[in-house]
């Protein structure tokens, strides 16, 4: 069976908010939607929450992000890493318990993602490697859309990739005749996250449409990749997809700067292990 | 192994060890991968914990097993068998 596609556009346009943190998060979509919010008021709102703000303050100062232990309020959190990284962490640490419970190691596989997403961006030197752990961090949310919106369909998405061996973005053209990165783009334009950030999520799977944020793009795909590679986290499938040329072209990275990038992902990846929100 | 209680489980938990009845009557086999499904029928089944596996870290023979096994679909693409190769390099180098 297949979906119509309006309606299920119609269908993904209707959610609001991610059920495990209703009242926060929708609150928290007003703010950060509006780009003439301050600094002091974003200060505020998180302040003002205990939850987000132990989140916020735990993120940054894991090894994972790379303050370890230095920042102690989310003024100073602020300061270090600028608005728009923290608009996106708040984005993506919420949206964890959700992956937690769409299916077992995606959390682990965003953040591994994420982290890859970071390590490559340093490398190349992009202006904003925020901007990527965020997109990196978010490329998948598709996948916790479409489970909780329409769970008994995406366990039969889960199933046939087991039972035929797919990719799941093959199983879900099959049972919706979208893939998780139209459902992420779909939910990422209705609750107004930045433009170049719906096209990394978008696009992820294909970097060579990305128009605005091509090279961010091309990470989150390529940090996609590695990460699954190495085995880090559970995407929905066992299979890595293969890289897609344009965005191997775009990074031009060298035997040794891969050789580099194991390395230096390995690191992060056993301090990501422990990583979790969960013993709050 | 660690003993997980039942309403912590979550899709894609292997079983460590099989889950018995009271009168030991095998319910769910050890291996099981549990779904959903399977899940709720343990609840339903007024089971507490189950046991699970987990938390040993791999070998490099298992962990240079899963990477062919993830490779396969993909290894002939351009690129994709250097990637491999530089990935098992890099696994032989961190197990030394």
């Amino acid at each position: 069976m297949k979906f119509d596609i309006k309606t299920l556009q119609a269908e993904i346009g209707k959610i609001d908010t991610i059920p495990t943190i209703p009242a926060i998060f929708k609150k928290m979509l007003a703010i950060l939607e509006n780009p003439k919010t301050s600094l002091s008021e974003i200060s505020n709102f998180i302040s003002n929450d205990p939850v987000l703000t132990s989140r916020v303050l735990k993120m940054v100062n894991s090894a994972v992000y790379g303050f370890p232990g230095r920042i102690s309020s989310i003024n100073q959190a602020l300061l270090l890493l600028g608005l728009n990284a923290v608009r996106g962490l708040l984005l993506g640490i919420s949206v964890f318990e959700a992956m937690q419970k769409t299916m077992l190691g995606l959390w682990d596989h965003a953040l591994g993602t994420a982290i890859a997403g970071r390590i490559f961006a340093t490398k190349k030197n992009l202006a904003e490697p925020d901007d990527v752990f965020v997109a990196a961090l978010l490329h998948d949310i598709g996948k916790v859309i479409l489970s909780l919106k329409f769970p008994a369909d995406y366990q039969n998405v889960i199933q046939k990739v087991k039972e035929e061996n797919l990719f799941i973005f093959e199983a879900e053209i099959e049972i919706f005749g979208i893939t998780h990165a139209d459902a992420g783009a779909w939910i990422a334009q209705k609750w107004n996250f930045p433009r170049n950030l719906i096209e990394a999520i978008e696009y992820h799977h294909r970097p060579e449409l990305s128009k605005n944020v091509p090279m961010n793009t091309a990470v989150v795909h390529l940090a996609d990749i590695f990460t699954r590679a190495r085995g880090h986290g559970f995407a929905g499938d066992n299979f890595i997809p293969a890289i897609n040329l344009h965005a191997w072209d775009r990074l031009n990275f060298s035997e040794s700067d891969i050789r580099e990038i194991f390395v230096q992902m390995e690191d992060s990846l056993q301090a990501s292990e422990s990583f979790s929100f969960s013993d709050e | 192994m660690i003993r997980i209680l039942v309403n912590n489980l979550k899709p894609g938990m292997k079983l460590a060890q099989p889950v018995q009845s009271e009168s030991g009557m095998v319910l769910l086999p050890e291996g099981t991968e549990l779904a959903f499904s399977g899940i709720e029928r343990l609840n339903a089944m007024g089971i507490n914990s189950v046991m699970i596996e987990g938390t040993k870290s791999k070998s490099k023979e298992e962990v240079l097993e899963e990477i062919e096994a993830r490779f396969k679909k993909t290894e002939n693409e351009k690129n994709m068998d250097m990637l491999k190769r530089l990935l098992i390099e890099h696994i032989n180098e961190l197990y030394k």
